[in-house]
């Protein structure tokens, strides 16, 4: 009787280890340091524009929409080396063509960071997403990961996205953008070998700012940096993402301009 | 004479053909020279992407209605700009300033809106 006292001692850990292992696992409750790690974020809540490009009832500028527009990844101020200043020289004319029969479902990176497009920073602890109207999403992985390995990485219009903070400020190191972009003007004229930097800060409720440094060994002689500013929406309480199922722009008979098509009866 | 010619294209010349647009297409097919003054009566407002539209009945003093299509900006922009769906409805009677479509015909870029009760949208505040 005693001998079988002390086996069923010597046994019970190992039946009560196997009864908690059978038991089905619930999902981990939010620990409190996951709780803190949110608390500690900067709050970029909102809907913002760049800076410039509000949008007037036409859906271009009040100013008209053939109004120059400071619209800095054309590069005006890029240091191009020279055979690439001369390659875009040579591109004018079809350039200047494509853009006038050219449509566009969206930005794509960089140039969805300086758009018409209200967009909205969501932060979590591991990972800040960019996103705007036209569906144009950034994943900005903070978790401390890197890029994939040169081998298992390929160009997508919106590269991909490591970034860490630096207080309030959010570093974001892009790479593996597709050039052209998809936007019916491909800039910047800049090669897939590219390496986008931006530090991006909010400075008051209304407005955020963002240093962008552009690196291209193919295109460039050194880094082209600019600033960029976007302005908070207070109009804007959500982010609607619609069809596009209202498209009635096409080339004309002549397959030289865009005109617009009569309305569906 | 080269970095002359790159300013015009990537300082002026795309701005003003391409890239001042609302990522759906080009300002190339308004003739952004002109302004033309039209009086109707809305047929049809859509509240659509990539662009809302008003359809809009001009009828002349002599000769019978013609309609306009005029282009606004994506319901996101106009949303924006504290317009919703029903800020136009079918048979409101409006005056509106237009960039006219560059090949000619009853279309164009809806630039301002002057509502029969006094209400204006868009144009330089």
């Amino acid at each position: 009787m005693k001998r079988a006292r002390g086996l069923a001692r010597a046994l019970l850990p190992a039946a009560l280890a196997a009864l908690v292992a059978c038991t089905p696992q619930a999902p981990p409750a939010p620990t409190n340091s996951r709780v803190a790690q949110f608390g500690e974020l900067p709050d970029w809540r909102g809907y913002w524009i760049a800076e410039g490009m509000l949008s007037d009832i036409s859906g271009y500028t009040a100013d008209g929409p053939t109004a120059p527009l400071r619209m800095e990844f054309q590069g005006a101020d890029a240091p191009w080396k020279p055979e690439q200043r001369a390659k875009i020289e040579a591109m004018v004319p079809a350039l200047v063509a494509a853009a006038a029969k050219g449509k566009s479902t969206g930005w794509g990176y960089p140039m969805m960071m300086q758009s018409f497009a209200p967009m909205q920073f969501l932060i979590t602890p591991g990972e800040t997403l960019v996103m705007n109207f036209y569906r144009d999403v950034r994943h900005v992985y903070t978790d401390g990961r890197s890029h994939p390995k040169p081998d298992d990485l390929w160009p997508t219009p919106w590269g991909d996205s490591i970034g860490h903070w630096e207080g309030d400020t959010l570093v974001i190191d892009t790479i593996a953008v597709q050039r052209p972009g998809i936007l019916f003007v491909p800039f910047p004229l800049v090669s897939e070998k590219a390496r986008y930097i931006e530090r991006i800060r909010r400075v008051s409720a209304d407005r955020m700012e963002s240093q962008f440094t552009i690196e291209d060994p193919e295109t460039l002689t050194g880094p082209w940096t600019f600033k960029l500013a976007y302005v908070r929406q207070p109009a804007l309480d959500r982010l609607i993402h619609e069809a596009f199922d209202n498209d009635r722009v096409e080339v004309d008979a002549q397959g030289e301009l865009l005109t617009i098509k009569p309305p569906q009866r | 004479m080269h970095s002359r010619h790159l300013a015009w294209v990537i300082g002026v010349l795309l701005p003003a053909a391409a890239m001042n647009a609302q990522a759906h297409h080009s300002a190339a097919m308004f003739d952004d020279s002109k302004r033309v003054t039209l009086a109707g009566t809305v047929r049809e407002f859509q509240w659509s992407n990539p662009h809302c539209y008003v359809q809009l009945l001009v009828t002349p003093e002599k000769g019978t209605a013609r309609e306009w299509s005029l282009e606004m900006g994506a319901p996101t922009y106009l949303y924006n700009l504290g317009w919703r769906p029903s800020t136009l409805k079918a048979g409101d009677k409006i005056t509106v300033k237009i960039a006219p479509l560059r090949k000619g015909g009853a279309g164009g870029l809806l630039l301002e809106v002057t509502t029969a009760d006094g209400r204006h949208f868009g144009g330089k505040k």
